[in-house]
């Protein structure tokens, strides 16, 4: 096996289908690896590096050691802690995923050719014909594989399939531009209007991001036919998720993009990744942020409305906090009063 | 999930709305169950003869449960009966007239009528135990047939306790033909048997011929004298009633019953009145309440009635008014045994009615009393029967997807199946080919077929299939290609400690640790079920000829098309359309097992043949690297795998195809393949040692169609896909069964995916639902079962059952309350991967 794909490959971290929070319509949505952003919330965190890489996961495990006499290059170590892969050593083989009884010991990336991706997702193809969904290209930044992405939508698009593309728009306009006559929408993240913010946050300015929004926003008005395009923005506590930034998203939108954005898209934190920050070995320094309650992704929506940006194309989605335990109290008084007048 | 949230959602179940005072009444009134003045618990009947029984015991041998009961139950049965004076001339009469008339007599002047306050419909008590009318000699001959060494009984019993499955002749389980007897009445009906029986030559009317048309036209007077006696009870009532309105009813009811359902109905109120006594007299007359007597496509042979009541001022409310009543009398089946504790309540039963669906030309049927039966249940629920069927296809309006996916999104998982029409009739006319009934079943009228029991596709009104007679591990061929045609261990009677010597049961396949390649295990495991397609056969056989001699049902055969044609009762093959289903078991757990030989062994190397046997032998202990190869790195059918889905297929036909050689030699009755499945996955898999998919012994199998449990991991749609593939998918040519579709399972076959709510949870996400259902149509199988159940929710359930009474899941096609299924499957329903898109 190798480490990094050959020329007419790509490197897929996973397949999700039936997936409906990714475009519309039900979908099935090819998570790209590598990214060149390193946002410090990322929910795929997994996602992030452009190499395969091996990871453990604990509760898989049976504990027989078989992979350790399997790798060749003497990378794996079992220790109180767990497994330790030694990233110096192992060249992302496979020999020890093969001797894994148990898939605890797995590769995150898998090679494709455009060929097998297109038909692996075909496969729902009636699923997205009666939804009017289709399939979403994501990531990790599917962008940062931009020549398969453009074979893949390419051949995609000649079974009439609707097709979306998520980035994170940090890559140059070519490679952008590249991909849209084959694309009928753009899912474009806009994290963070403060430049300085943003860095800090993602590790990059948003210079390039800023610029190629416009840029997507008059091709999106040119180009025949067209592609529609949609702004997503992660409401992330102590982050994203203040008003003046939600404002300030908005004000840029009701100036430069109002008549070419179908759709902005408030998504809320979401916590349910932690556990792959643990199975990477890495600290998260999300894992105890809280979720949003819904009075304060509500706030945020107000917030967005106000902001200049068409109100109408607001959506607010992802988790929220539950009620806490005062409230479980109280349902818990209300159903024992209802059990005992006799309900 | 946090506590805050199993209460949260503990608030969602679902709560009946927009319940009059008077079904209020009647269904908290239903819900105290045992509490109750009234009830409708088993009498027991006697012709006062020492060597009369009452219990069928037969008719169980589908319910394995009851095995240890099928004793005491005949004795208790016996003990309690009550004495029947009969006629002076009863024990001149044929079997089947004695029958007809024993049954009519203890239902008019024995069992007495009542009324509940506020109640539109009459027709009370029905749970009965009559004698079986025979003379000594008949009793002692059927007692051999049952008791003797190589008897039924004893041949059913080793049938389980090997693992092989369980067969019976069972009663119920089909649509009666109710629109017939609505349209022309039973004095219509009595007439025909008449002209029939005058038809006759005079040896034949001294013969079998003439007595069972005599038997049928006794049976055919018992429901005008039924109805008669309620009408008097509703004068009596309606004479001493103050309150206006109800002596109206009264006087309404009173006047319905004295012209229905002997004269043809011609309002809905009658037309209900009809159809609840005609349908409770079937389970009166088969001794037995509820289970699959089904009513067929209900919205449309009730919607002439219902348009004419409208057309003359019936308030559409009332109309639903009276549906609600009906609906409370069909749970009245559960106060059998009411006795039992739970009121009574088991998931056995399945009083099915189907709305919606296809007509001539793929038009859609759908029409305003589909839709208010459908608020009627949304209303009702959480209630159980009658249990809804609704089916769909290419062109289901909008308008009806989105009060389902409504329904849904409020329930705990849909309060009806789902059926998909293209997938089924396709498997309807493959069955009238492979049949040669093509003259009954046919381009013209396949789209008629309706569903019984759960989702056991059937014609309607001229159709028996024996939907759940024999239900056959398919995994138990797995067992005995491993071991050469024997067993893999020692049958222990559990109660007696006896051991059984290990036999050579099936054929000699060769010692399987000597194949060296994949093509001659399957060879081994082809004929393996090969073997068991026919042990199940023969065994149904007997159940089967003893009913036909000894158990007849004139009444029952007065409403199925065919039996007055040949004057031959439907226990014996009377019906027009008469199969009986060949139900697999276990179906992914045996193609697992299949795909875990092949790869373990034969593909990947990753053992030998002896030490996989080895392994399976010592129930997995001390091989739990073996175990987990099979577990996890075997490839498994249900995640639209090609090459997996492949040998699925091959699976399929192999089974099928054996299955459609067979008919029962004592009544005629053609096999014909399903997967029903019932609760058989559960309870087997105590019986069934380990098998190669990883699975050891005591975990459940696989259930009807579904893919294993946590084996379907690419999500709802690739199950989907792959349930439709091995069905048969669609012909690339378009010269499929019925259009492009394919079906090579008749009696259709169960499939349910657990869905999480959050797939649901706004208008988007429905939207995108229903276009998931619409795409079910063109992929997928030809029933569909949703739950929308969440894993914590069961778990706190099954913590706190008490404040889950009302919950309901529906498993295989049948709904239950979760606390009352038992620890095992409630596991097993908790363990169903719940799948979520977010």
């Amino acid at each position: 096996m190798q480490k990094t794909a050959k020329n007419n490959q790509g490197t897929i971290l996973r397949i999700q289908r039936m997936s409906t929070e990714d475009g519309p319509g039900l979908r099935s949505t090819i998570f790209f690896k590598g990214c060149p952003l390193s946002c410090a919330w990322c929910h795929n965190p997994e996602s992030i590096a452009v190499e395969r890489q091996l990871h453990w996961t604990k509760i898989k495990c049976l504990g027989c050691l078989t992979c350790i006499d399997a790798c060749p290059k003497n990378a794996l170590q079992m220790t109180g802690k767990g497994m330790i892969i030694d990233e110096r050593r192992c060249d992302v083989c496979g020999a020890c995923l093969s001797a894994c009884p148990s898939t605890a010991l797995d590769i995150y990336g898998e090679y494709y050719k455009v060929e097998k991706l297109a038909a692996e997702v075909l496969k729902d193809k009636v699923f997205f014909e009666k939804s009017g969904g289709g399939v979403t290209l994501s990531g990790g930044e599917p962008t940062l594989q931009a020549n398969f992405c453009r074979e893949l939508l390419e051949l995609l698009k000649t079974t009439g399939v609707h097709t979306a593309l998520d980035t994170c728009g940090q890559c140059s306009w070519q490679t952008l531009e590249a991909l849209l006559p084959h694309t009928d929408l753009v899912m474009f993240d806009l994290k963070e209007m403060d430049k300085v913010k943003h860095k800090k946050f993602t590790g990059a300015n948003n210079k390039k991001i800023l610029e190629n929004l416009l840029r997507l926003a008059r091709h999106a008005q040119l180009q025949k036919p067209s592609f529609q395009l949609w702004i997503r923005t992660p409401l992330i506590p102590g982050c994203t998720a203040t008003e003046k930034n939600i404002k300030n998203i908005g004000a840029f939108i009701g100036k430069n993009l109002n008549s070419a954005i179908a759709r902005w898209e408030l998504c809320t934190f979401n916590n349910l990744c932690l556990h792959k920050y643990e199975g990477l070995g890495l600290d998260w320094k999300f894992k105890k942020a809280p979720l949003l309650s819904a009075a304060e992704a509500q706030a945020l929506a107000d917030a967005a409305r106000r902001s200049g940006a068409n109100p109408e194309i607001i959506h607010l989605s992802g988790p929220l906090k539950f009620a806490g335990e005062q409230t479980a109290k109280e349902v818990m008084n209300k159903k024992s009063a209802a059990l005992a007048a006799g309900k | 999930m946090s506590i805050s949230t199993a209460l949260q959602q503990s608030q969602k179940i679902k709560e009946p709305k927009n319940l009059s005072a008077r079904i209020n009444w009647l269904r908290n009134y239903y819900f105290q169950g045992a509490k109750r003045a009234w009830n409708n618990e088993f009498t027991a009947w006697t012709t006062g003869t020492p060597w009369d029984i009452q219990f069928d015991e037969m008719t169980f041998y589908i319910v394995p449960e009851t095995y240890p009961f099928l004793q005491p139950f005949r004795i208790s049965m016996q003990q309690s009966a009550r004495p029947v004076k009969l006629h002076r001339d009863f024990w001149s009469w044929s079997l089947p007239e004695r029958k007809a008339w024993f049954v009519k007599e203890v239902m008019v002047n024995y069992v007495p009528q009542e009324i509940l306050p506020g109640d539109l419909l009459a027709g009370g008590r029905f749970n009965i135990q009559t004698s079986m009318c025979w003379t000594k000699k008949e009793a002692q001959e059927r007692d051999k047939l049952i008791y003797g060494k190589a008897g039924a009984r004893a041949k059913m019993k080793w049938f389980h306790d090997h693992g092989y499955g369980n067969a019976g002749a069972t009663s119920g389980h089909l649509i009666p033909g109710y629109e017939r007897a609505l349209k022309i009445g039973w004095k219509g009906i009595y007439q025909d048997l008449q002209d029939k029986y005058a038809a006759l030559g005079e040896k034949e009317k001294k013969g079998k011929n003439g007595a069972q048309l005599r038997a049928m036209m006794t049976a055919a007077t018992m429901p005008r004298e039924l109805a008669e006696k309620y009408a008097n009870l509703c004068a009596k009532l309606a004479a001493a009633e103050k309150d206006q309105t109800r002596l109206r009813e009264l006087s309404q009811m009173e006047e319905n019953l004295r012209k229905v359902p002997w004269e043809p109905a011609q309002t809905f109120w009658e037309a209900l009145q009809a159809l609840w006594l005609t349908h409770m007299l079937v389970m009166s007359d088969e001794n037995y309440p509820g289970p699959g007597v089904s009513f067929g496509r209900i919205d449309q042979y009730l919607l002439p009635y219902w348009e004419y009541s409208l057309k003359n001022g019936m308030d559409r409310e009332f109309g639903k008014e009276l549906l609600k009543c009906f609906w409370i009398h069909a749970n009245t089946v559960y106060d059998a045994m009411i006795r039992i504790g739970n009121q009574g309540i088991t998931s056995g039963y399945g009083q099915l009615i189907t709305l919606s669906g296809m007509g001539q030309a793929g038009r859609d049927m759908t029409n305003d009393l589909t839709y208010a039966m459908l608020e009627v249940i949304d209303e009702m629920t959480p209630i159980l029967e009658p249990k809804p069927n609704v089916r769909l296809h290419g062109n289901s309006p909008d308008e009806l997807l989105d009060k389902i996916v409504e329904m849904i999104s409020v329930s705990q998982g849909a309060p009806f199946l789902l059926n998909f029409d293209e997938r089924s009739m396709a498997g309807m006319l493959r069955e009238a080919k492979k049949a040669g009934v093509t003259h009954l079943i046919n381009e013209d009228n396949v789209h008629d077929y309706a569903p019984v029991g759960c989702l056991e596709n059937t014609m309607q009104g001229n159709d028996r299939s024996g939907t759940v007679d024999n239900n056959l591990n398919l995994l138990k061929a797995v067992e005995l290609a491993l071991n050469n045609g024997r067993d893999f261990h020692v049958f222990v009677d559990p109660i007696t400690g006896k051991k059984e010597k290990i036999r050579q049961d099936g054929p000699k396949t060769g010692n399987p640790e000597k194949f060296r390649a994949w093509d001659e295990f399957w060879a081994a495991y082809a004929e393996q079920t090969r073997y068991i397609i026919k042990r199940c056969v023969d065994l149904y056989e007997q159940t089967e000829s003893i009913r036909a001699r000894f158990c007849p049902t004139p009444y029952l055969s007065c409403l199925v098309k065919g039996c007055a044609e040949k004057a031959q009762d439907i226990t014996a093959g009377g019906a027009e359309l008469s199969f009986t289903t060949l139900e697999a078991i276990a179906y992914a757990t045996t193609v697992d097992s299949l795909l875990a030989v092949k790869h373990l062994v034969f593909d990947n190397n990753d053992c030998s043949m002896p030490e996989l046997i080895t392994a399976l032998k010592d129930n997995w202990e001390g091989h739990e690297k073996l175990q987990a190869k099979a577990r996890f790195k075997a490839p498994k059918y249900g995640r639209d795998d090609d090459e997996a889905d492949k040998l699925a297929k091959a699976v399929m036909d192999l089974w099928c195809n054996e299955t459609w050689k067979y008919k029962t030699i004592s009544t005629n009755r053609q096999f014909r393949p399903g997967m029903l499945s019932w609760n058989y996955w559960v309870g087997d898999g105590f019986i069934l040692p380990a098998s190669p998919d990883g699975r050891p012994k005591g975990r459940f199998l696989s259930n009807a169609i579904c893919p294993s449990n946590g084996a379907d991991i690419n999500g709802p749609t690739a199950n989907v896909n792959s349930v439709g593939k091995v069905l048969g998918g669609k012909d690339a040519n378009g010269r499929g069964d019925f259009r492009e579709y394919l079906n090579c399972l008749p009696n259709g076959a169960s499939h349910t995916i657990t869905i999480n709510p959050s797939l649901l949870k706004s208008p988007e996400h429905r939207a995108k639902f229903k276009a998931f259902l619409r795409g079910y149509v063109e992929n997928g199988g030809s029933a569909l079962q949703i739950n929308m159940l969440d894993a914590d929710m069961l778990r706190d359930a099954q913590k706190r059952p008490e404040e889950y009474r009302s919950l309901l899941v529906r498993i295989t096609g049948y709904n239950a309350y979760f606390t009352s299924i038992g620890r095992e499957l409630q596991d097993e329903v908790i363990a169903r991967i719940s799948h979520t898109s977010i």
